[in-house]
């Protein structure tokens, strides 16, 4: 399992667009921006739906299960501060009440060649420091979407 | 359709290489003014026949620093020192990579406004690691991807290929095939970095993994060089030493990506139909009528997705197309003849265009594939820089 007791994550950096996503990450939530028009989530937060360009886009929660979407194990050493995990697997999800919404993530908890197209995973919380707080993954037993 | 107005206007004449090394032992600007004095030999102008230059000065190693003439070198640091009498024209772009300037360079020799233009693409290889994750602090698109670990373009592609390999039920083994047939034609082309140094079959085997699943031999090797062309009406074109490659159609990528979303199959598969589908009709072709081949290749998958997404064979077929001899020399579609990034370095999709004009034309030497009417280029990855291009060898 790769240790990640010895990562020091980069810390995002909030803005306008995102800092909702990340102010309810820090209580515990997990909200996608959703375009109040036609009802669609999307993810990363953008300035218009991507999908009927409104402009009318607010912040709800979702439930954080879903699949992955895709994934990489990182092997390269390139960038020190995440040689002590590697291998580690990156994971992209795609949450079951988000579809076409993105998400990127490490899975926790479990050994990375549990990475596979499809897996079942669910939302735990990271926190790196008081403000910020990751949404991150581990192996989920629901059931699909 | 009617027939694109501008077909076979333009033609690429010149050529001109610097020597790609590892390491970054000259200046960048060095580099990039041999190439470009290379290409106006080998058209056989002079410098007062140049009149316009484009280029894409962009180093796509993240976090370093863009300093001009040592990791970029702008139209600003060309035209310092080319110091063109008659410069009439200057671009440099800011989106579809080197694909771009070429075919901003195009247009403005279909406008009027330059007769005979320059484009080079200069590649620094910077010292320490090429791609870092951000520092400290993730700011902009970069908060959703680098806590996880994401750092450069391989691992954002290395997810779409994931989701490419589960879905369609391939293997990465079959990749081999892609990486020794191109390292195979590079060593018919002196330029490349590769040159003199074959792969086997246990080297890529034996390779160790970057970022699951491309492996070391799946990723083009950064390295420091330049490559430079010489565009000019097809008019002109036939006035000039060499036989010219007519530029048949081009296109570019019209699909839309958001910042900081990764490891979509579609942004790659929409991104890259958008282009071709430009490309296809404004020539006439499809993909059938092609006769060879170049298909940008940074990192392996690049070529699958775009042997897919231009419409050389369906969605989730391409690792059994490129197999049985029908990407080498003498096969159906001769692909990436000049040995692709993997097999020069890389200089991105500069010397795509260079070896489809170079095919087009017959002046690609001991790798010159026979009878070629109609070459294809796609001159970066199909996502979010994609531009194509068709060259012939006869005006149509």
């Amino acid at each position: 399992m790769s240790d990640w007791s010895k990562v020091t994550r980069p810390v995002p950096v909030a803005n306008e667009w995102t800092r909702p996503f990340w102010e309810a990450a820090r209580r515990g939530s997990l909200e996608l921006q959703r375009c109040q028009s036609c009802g669609s989530f999307q993810h990363p937060p953008y300035a218009t739906c991507v999908k009927c360009i409104s402009v009318d886009l607010k912040f709800e929660p979702v439930r954080g299960v879903g699949s992955i979407y895709a994934y990489t194990i990182m092997y390269h050493t390139g960038d020190k501060r995440f040689a002590p995990a590697v291998p580690y697997a990156s994971i992209i999800v795609e949450l079951d009440d988000a579809p076409g919404a993105l998400m990127a993530g490490n899975l926790l908890g479990a050994p990375f060649t549990e990475a596979k197209v499809g897996r079942r995973v669910e939302v735990l919380f990271e926190k790196l420091n008081d403000d910020i707080t990751l949404p991150q993954f581990k192996l989920s037993n629901s059931p699909a979407g | 359709m009617p027939k694109w107005e501008n077909r076979c206007k333009i033609a690429l004449s010149g050529v001109g290489f610097s020597k790609v090394t590892r390491s970054a032992d000259l200046p960048l600007a060095v580099h990039a003014l041999t190439a470009v004095k290379g290409a106006i030999a080998d058209s056989g102008l002079k410098m007062e026949d140049i009149d316009g230059l484009s280029t894409y000065p962009e180093l796509p190693a993240t976090g370093h620093a863009e300093v001009d003439g040592i990791s970029v070198v702008s139209v600003n640091c060309m035209m310092a020192m080319l110091k063109l009498p008659n410069l009439t024209w200057h671009m440099q772009v800011g989106s579809n990579n080197i694909g771009g300037a070429v075919q901003q360079a195009a247009n403005a020799l279909l406008a009027g406004v330059c007769r005979y233009a320059v484009v080079w693409r200069a590649m620094h290889n910077p010292k320490g690691t090429y791609q870092n994750l951000p520092g400290a602090q993730a700011a902009g698109a970069t908060q959703f991807t680098g806590p996880f670990g994401f750092g450069g373009p391989g691992q954002h592609m290395a997810v779409a290929y994931t989701r490419y390999l589960e879905r369609h039920h391939q293997s990465r083994d079959k990749m081999v095939t892609l990486a020794l047939v191109q390292r195979e034609h590079a060593q018919h082309n002196p330029h490349a970095f590769f040159y003199g140094t074959p792969l086997t079959r246990e080297d890529y085997f034996n390779s160790r993994m970057v970022a699951y699943p491309f492996c070391l031999y799946d990723c083009d090797i950064p390295v420091q060089g330049a490559v430079a062309v010489v565009l000019t009406t097809a008019e002109r074109a036939r006035d000039l030493k060499p036989k010219p490659a007519y530029l048949a159609s081009y296109g570019q990528r019209l699909y839309f990506e958001v910042a900081g979303r990764i490891g979509s199959l579609a942004d790659y598969m929409e991104g890259g139909a958008s282009s071709a589908k430009l490309t296809w009709e404004r020539s006439g072709f499809s993909p059938q009528d092609v006769d060879v081949a170049q298909i940008y290749d940074g990192f392996s998958a690049s070529v699958i997705y775009g042997l897919e997404s231009y419409g050389f064979c369906k969605q989730g077929e391409a690792l059994d197309f490129i197999q049985g001899g029908r990407i080498a020399l003498d096969g159906e579609l001769p692909l990436n003849t000049f040995g692709g990034s993997l097999g020069t370095g890389r200089i991105h999709g500069l010397w795509h265009i260079i070896e489809g004009a170079l095919q087009a034309s017959g002046r690609a030497g001991s790798r010159q594939v026979k009878d070629v009417n109609v070459s294809f280029v796609g001159a970066s990855a199909p996502i979010v820089t994609g531009t194509t291009f068709i060259f012939t060898r006869e005006p149509y």
